[in-house]
């Protein structure tokens, strides 16, 4: 059995993947397309909490709310630019997938330029250490679940008890009835583009406190979610957040056991797991 | 009130709808029966904003304005409020959450919970249904909900799309009742069908 310590790890990343997960699942839902730029926008949310935290002095809470205010606007402007365009009648799949995937180069090429291709380390937000007797957590990694929970408390509250929640989960799930009573399906997009890229980003602005930033931190949570999220069956958000914690915490104790050959058998276990189960945990068997 | 006035629909090659026009009085109940693919529902579609501008000719007017090429929720702001084939009832959602759903555009409080205690005067049954899951509803209990959520919306004028489809002749006379009742109100109202019994037991004219 590993030590609990390495389940709190596994927590962390769990925390990062589910958060980035349920925005992609979000996205996926209202626009049916996969966003391969998602881990970008994690990437651009780390970046402007470090700036925030390190350069203009912002508290990191804060911080965090900006990063996902900016990133999600960003996120609003991209849909209305390109993907509108190009999910529209006449254009196929490949041509989105093209254009999200040259986005990934493209925000990678302009942080690089921007901010340099080192790592950037904050300074340690929240020093000190829980004693949990045989073992102790520091509080920047119970912060990165605190805050992980609250963002999902956050979003249960939207996409149940608020208007805007509502029209969404109508509009993911009967586009053409919900726009018979006066839902703009258009905007509905947007803003959900909106909601799944300040999620990435909040996810990348959260992981500042554990982790360093740089261009390319994106690529991996980007992987690692898109397994979560076929894990937990596309489309499906339980899923979403529940392969996200079986990934994050899989990885971790995986990592521990057999080092090296970790992600050969942790891919391994996700082929076999949709061999068995193609649909994933959550999602509807195909017809 | 409403007036259609040399419509066609055309989806790529086929036409679905061909020279079509039709008016419809306030308090008007208008039939339009037909066989599967005689273009019902395409012409309601048209109506509701749901069919694209490129596949429609002609002019759809309602109260004087031209309402073609509008979108469908300013359609439905202007009280033309469409309860679709196959119901689309949003089946993750409550049965309340349905029900609001029909008042989105509203924004009076007061009527709403008026209009969903008139909902409920309607098909008492749903009363004790309102925290279930859509989905998980009979095909009766789900056309209420339907026709629920199409009142909800206050329409000036409601358009069913083949209410009676896959309901058994039983719950298709409950039906056809409720619809009466409905329409005894003074509701203007257009019913797509391709059972003629039910259509022309309820209709003015067809």
């Amino acid at each position: 059995m590993p030590p609990a310590g390495i389940w709190i790890d596994g927590l962390v990343q769990s925390c990062i993947y589910m958060t980035m997960a349920f925005g992609m699942v979000l996205v996926f839902s209202i626009l049916g397309i996969l966003n391969w730029t998602h881990g970008q926008f994690y990437m651009l949310g780390g970046f402007v909490v470090y700036y925030a935290v390190t350069a203009a002095g912002i508290p990191f809470p804060l911080s965090l709310l900006i990063s996902g205010a900016v990133v999600g606007g960003l996120g609003m402007l991209v849909e209305k630019v390109v993907i509108e365009r190009l999910t529209s009648p006449g254009y196929g799949i490949l041509s989105v997938t093209a254009a999200t995937n040259a986005l990934i180069f493209f925000f990678e090429g302009a942080a690089g330029m921007g901010f340099g291709l080192m790592n950037k380390g904050m300074a340690t937000v929240l020093p000190g250490v829980l004693d949990m007797g045989s073992f102790g957590v520091s509080y920047q990694k119970i912060a990165v679940i605190v805050f992980t929970l609250i963002i999902m408390v956050a979003m249960y509250i939207v996409l149940n008890l608020t208007k805007v929640g509502k029209a969404i989960r109508a509009t993911s799930q009967e586009p053409d009835a919900a726009s018979l009573y006066g839902v703009s399906v258009k905007w509905v997009r947007v803003i959900i583009m909106g909601i799944g890229c300040a999620l990435a980003a909040m996810a990348g602005g959260v992981i500042g406190i554990v982790q360093s930033v740089n261009p390319f931190m994106g690529r991996i949570p980007m992987i690692m979610s898109l397994l979560a999220v076929v894990i937990g069956g596309l489309g499906s958000l339980t899923g979403a957040i529940v392969g996200g914690i079986m990934l994050g915490l899989l990885n971790s104790v995986i990592a521990y056991s057999i080092s090296y050959y970790s992600e050969v058998a942790l891919f391994m276990l996700v082929i076999i797991l949709l061999l068995i189960r193609p649909q994933g945990l959550f999602g509807a068997a195909p017809k | 009130m409403l007036e259609l006035r040399n419509v066609w629909i055309k989806y790529g090659k086929t036409v679905a709808v061909r020279k079509l026009n039709l008016t419809v009085n306030k308090g008007d109940f208008v039939t339009i029966l037909g066989a599967n693919g005689a273009g019902k529902s395409s012409t309601l579609n048209a109506i509701s904003g749901l069919v694209k501008f490129k596949d429609l000719r002609g002019e759809i007017d309602y109260k004087g304005e031209k309402i073609s090429g509008l979108k469908p929720g300013a359609i439905a702001a202007r009280g033309l409020i469409q309860i679709p084939e196959g119901r689309k009832l949003f089946p993750l959602m409550t049965v309340r959450e349905n029900l609001e759903m029909g008042a989105y555009l509203r924004k009076d409080r007061k009527q709403i919970a008026a209009s969903m205690e008139k909902v409920m005067e309607l098909f008492p049954l749903l009363r004790e249904k309102l925290s279930a899951k859509a989905r998980e509803l009979s095909g009766g209990q789900q056309q209420m909900v339907a026709i629920g959520r199409g009142l909800m919306a206050e329409p000036e004028l409601l358009m069913l799309d083949e209410p009676s489809f896959g309901l058994s002749p039983l719950l298709r006379q409950q039906l056809a009742e409720k619809i009466k009742e409905v329409s005894s109100e003074g509701e203007t109202i257009i019913l797509v069908e391709q059972n003629a019994r039910l259509g022309l037991m309820l209709a003015k004219y067809g």
